[in-house]
């Protein structure tokens, strides 16, 4: 399981021809990129007259080159200052002191986004150490945040009980939906990648159908939109709602989620328990250890984290639910898979992993909004960067990178064959 | 002769029979309290007056010389006489508890149980302004999103028979509906275009293939990572080239081919005999997947190579070669079907298969890994799935959300093993490593 090079002494540069999971990763960051690349090189018109160009003849190929350079450069550095920061914004507001605010949006932004992503692919990641597959995060997420969303609108009382209780109805609903999968994985034996595949669509079915109608519907509308969230139940700006900045207190419910993750699976004797059921289920079973437990705590637990999520994106953002709640390009349950892999489903590492992708999501929207390349490109770059993550071979034998470890991601899940 | 034994087996694997049992009874209950309530909300629940007519004759009369009159149906006593029939079957499968169609039983329980829905929700003094069940028009109509299914599914059973999860089937739709679109707008030919889906779908087949046989890449990711990027490559080429271009979105819907003869048959003739090219071949492909899976030689060492790949890889057929061939082949069929929806909605939209891959999923293992047990399924899901936003136009009371997730819910009760059994073959989506 070591990550660490064995090999005697390399030079320095040695480390980045090494296969340890960091520089895999790493390599697959940048072989998403160049997927991007193609694909914005491949579809923007002004590239392709560019190119077009050298078949009249050589002296086209420079032109060529410098077009496609200019609007590939351009989508990466607007999806970097859109979600990071602009290095000219930075130093104005530094040497002036002023303009901190538009400064700071992009990083707050991108936190912002990344709250719910951490917590609800933190809840993937404990699954997948335990060997279980849970795609359907989405739709716990959903029911998690239409049951804090009904508690936080409906009862009224003060911020002090009626915040920990909104969240704590988030984390119910999502268990209720966890619950389902992993009872019926621990009792019947089904599969829980069809059971939460299928649950996806039921509560995606279930949010329609609440936001439609009577007692959850915002009342006096007839489009999908649910109530609004009580003042005294939403997680307010950190910086305070004048600052215009939108991240807010749930990054401290975020860092909770980040220890508590951390405690689990490395201090306590159930995080024990799940990681050896999800490294060698045999030995689990010949140690005694209870698998139908293990298996039903584990997704209640990850159901309970994506529930949390739910409410959290609710709470942070919009304070209201709509029909279209957290479907976006790929839904967050999809991009939470793609993030704990990344991570490998460790609570640090999935930190880091949401933060990029969070990134990679907010600065494709100043990127569609300063050149017009589609914000969808930054999931097809998401999803390329995963799936190069998912085969470490392959990042190896492009790179020529030296075998160091056998610890590459070791696969999840076989799919439902006995 | 060795293979040949092993695929006998799995029919008598060794489980608990006192379990299976008792399962079957649950799944028995439900089939009755179905009926129960079929009988009491849809039968006693409306008026005796109430009626409801059932017409034959497709909307369009020029196709059919022969016209049916309608059937007056008296709601409350149609939907007793099917609710009670729901219950014996019910009784029947708790009784006798077979141990084969368990789940054709319970289709033919979902199918009835739609059917006293339509008679109910279209009954005359009631809220609904129609009230007329037009079967035929029902059956057409939904005939289109069947198809797809049975693609969809088709897809699902060539690629795990051999022992590879398809789960990018609807990303193979997905690239299927958008180059089929961008053919048929430019050649306004739809054969090109179901070349074109063909192609698309098995490249993506064979992007699945690629992960998952050469680096043993987990196949549930990899087909997620496909719909994932498939779905957003597909928003943003719209965007890209649809949006600007227009014209190669253009409104196509495939021509109907009524066969002679065939197509004036009543009720019939419009479902199976006046369709697109699409569903054709979707026929044809039925006949051929089933011939091919169970009785040629190459089926046989399909099968072999998704049970036990390692005991087909000893008498000389080479595992990865065959789920190659089955992934790529699998991926196509789903490409195809990609057109063919593309075909009855006119041009591509971003995200328009909403979930009718995980549907046929969900076929796929409702039909217990079996093409014919895929097109029952396909069929029944199709229906569920067209009657839940047809039944608007009736007024419904109920939410048609509700009723979307009828699929759904069925095949978690399947795969639970409430509904008879389901065995996925052995080796279905677990890598195979060459020693």
């Amino acid at each position: 399981m070591s990550d660490h090079d064995v090999s005697p002494r390399h030079a320095w540069w040695s480390r980045f021809t090494s296969s340890s999971p960091t520089v895999v990763t790493a390599y697959a960051f940048i072989l998403g990129l160049v997927v991007g690349v193609v694909i914005i090189a491949t579809t923007t018109p002004a590239v392709l007259d560019a190119w077009r160009g050298i078949f009249h003849g050589w002296d086209g190929l420079p032109h060529a080159l410098n077009i496609t350079f200019n609007n590939v450069g351009a989508a990466y550095r607007d999806m970097f200052t859109g979600s990071v920061v602009d290095p000219q914004g930075f130093w104005h507001s530094l040497t002036t002191g002023k303009g901190w605010p538009n400064t700071l949006t992009p990083l707050s932004e991108t936190l912002t986004y990344a709250t719910p992503l951490i917590i609800v692919s933190i809840g993937v990641g404990i699954a997948f150490q335990t060997g279980l597959f849970n795609i359907g995060a989405n739709g716990q997420a959903v029911i998690g945040g239409i049951a804090g969303t009904a508690f936080g609108s409906m009862l009224h009382m003060p911020t002090i009980i009626h915040l920990p209780l909104t969240l704590l109805m988030g984390i119910a609903g999502g268990m209720l939906v966890g619950a389902v999968p992993g009872l019926l994985k621990a009792y019947t034996g089904a599969h829980e990648v069809i059971v939460t595949l299928m649950f996806n669509y039921v509560t995606y079915s279930v949010l329609l159908f609440m936001v439609l109608s009577t007692p959850f519907q915002q009342p006096g509308q007839a489009n999908d939109i649910g109530r609004t969230l009580d003042p005294s139940a939403i997680l307010a700006p950190l910086f305070g709602t004048t600052s215009g900045l939108r991240i807010s207190y749930g990054i401290f419910v975020a860092a909770i989620v980040v220890v508590f993750a951390w405690w689990l699976l490395d201090r306590s004797s159930l995080g024990f328990d799940f990681r050896i059921t999800g490294a060698n289920p045999s030995a689990a079973r010949a140690s005694g250890i209870n698998a139908k437990r293990v298996i039903v705590l584990a997704f209640l637990i990850s159901g309970g984290l994506a529930g949390l999520a739910g409410v959290v994106q609710v709470a942070s953002t919009t304070h209201y639910i709509d029909g279209g709640f957290l479907i976006g390009s790929a839904g967050i349950g999809f991009t939470a898979i793609t993030v704990a892999l990344l991570g490998r489903n460790r609570p640090m590492g999935i930190v880091w992993a949401a933060l990029l992708f969070a990134a990679l999501g907010v600065g494709g929207r100043n990127m569609q909004s300063l050149t017009g390349i589609p914000l969808d490109l930054a999931t097809v770059i998401q999803s390329a960067i995963v799936l190069f993550v998912a085969t470490p071979v392959l990042v190896k034998e492009i790179f020529k990178l030296r075998h160091v470890t056998t610890n590459s991601l070791q696969l999840a899940t076989t799919g439902w064959g006995s | 002769m060795g293979i040949v034994s092993l695929l006998d087996a799995p029919e008598t694997t060794p489980n608990t029979p006192q379990v299976k049992n008792r399962r079957t009874r649950v799944i028995a209950v439900i089939m009755a309290l179905v009926g129960l309530f079929t009988v009491f909300i849809f039968g006693f629940g409306s008026v005796s007056k109430a009626k409801s007519s059932l017409t034959f004759d497709p909307i369009n009369l020029a196709n059919a010389p022969i016209k049916l009159g309608s059937l007056t149906m008296p709601v409350r006593w149609t939907d007793i006489v099917l609710g009670l029939l729901m219950i014996a079957l019910g009784a029947e499968v708790f009784i006798r508890r077979p141990r084969r169609a368990v789940m054709l039983r319970f289709g033919i329980v979902a199918i009835l149980f739609l059917l006293a829905l339509l008679f109910w929700a279209a009954r005359s003094p009631g809220p609904s302004v129609i009230s007329s069940v037009n079967l035929t028009s029902i059956l057409v109509g939904s005939s289109a999103t069947v198809m797809v299914l049975v693609f969809g599914s088709l897809s699902g059973v060539m690629c795990e028979r051999s022992g590879v999860v398809n789960i990018a089937i609807e990303g193979q739709f997905i690239g299927g509906a958008f180059l089929g679109s961008m053919i048929a707008s430019t050649t306004n030919n739809f054969f090109y275009a179901a070349i074109g889906g063909l192609v698309i779908g098995g490249l993506i087949g064979l992007l699945l293939a690629f992960f998952s046989l050469r680096y043993q890449s987990d196949q549930i990711i990899v087909g997620i990572v496909l719909v994932t990027m498939l779905g957003s490559l597909s928003s943003y080429l719209n965007l890209e080239i649809f949006t600007p271009f227009p014209n190669f979105n253009t409104g196509n819907i495939a021509p109907n081919l009524p066969i002679p003869l065939l197509s004036k048959i009543p009720i019939l003739g419009p479902v199976f005999f006046n369709q697109s090219g699409f569903f054709y071949v979707m026929i044809i492909l039925v006949a051929l997947v089933s011939f091919a899976l169970f009785k040629t030689r190459y089926g046989l060492h399909v099968r072999a190579v998704g049970e036990h790949p390692r005991a087909a890889a000893t008498v000389g057929i080479s595992v990865v070669r065959v789920r190659y061939i089955n992934v790529v082949l699998g991926g196509a069929i789903a490409g195809l079907g990609g057109v063919g929806f593309m075909a009855t909605q006119g041009q591509f939209q971003v995200g328009y298969t909403s979930g009718l891959g995980y549907i046929a999923l969900a076929a796929l293992i409702f039909g217990r890994w079996r093409p014919s047990g895929a097109v029952v399924a396909s069929v029944i899901f199709g229906l569920s799935v067209y009657l839940s936003y047809d039944l608007v136009t009736y007024q419904f009371p109920v939410s048609i959300y509700i009723l979307q997730t009828f699929p759904y819910l069925i095949t978690i009760a399947v795969v639970a093993g409430l509904i008879g059994r389901v065995r996925a073959p052995a080796a279905d989506g677990q890598p195979y490593i060459r020693d």
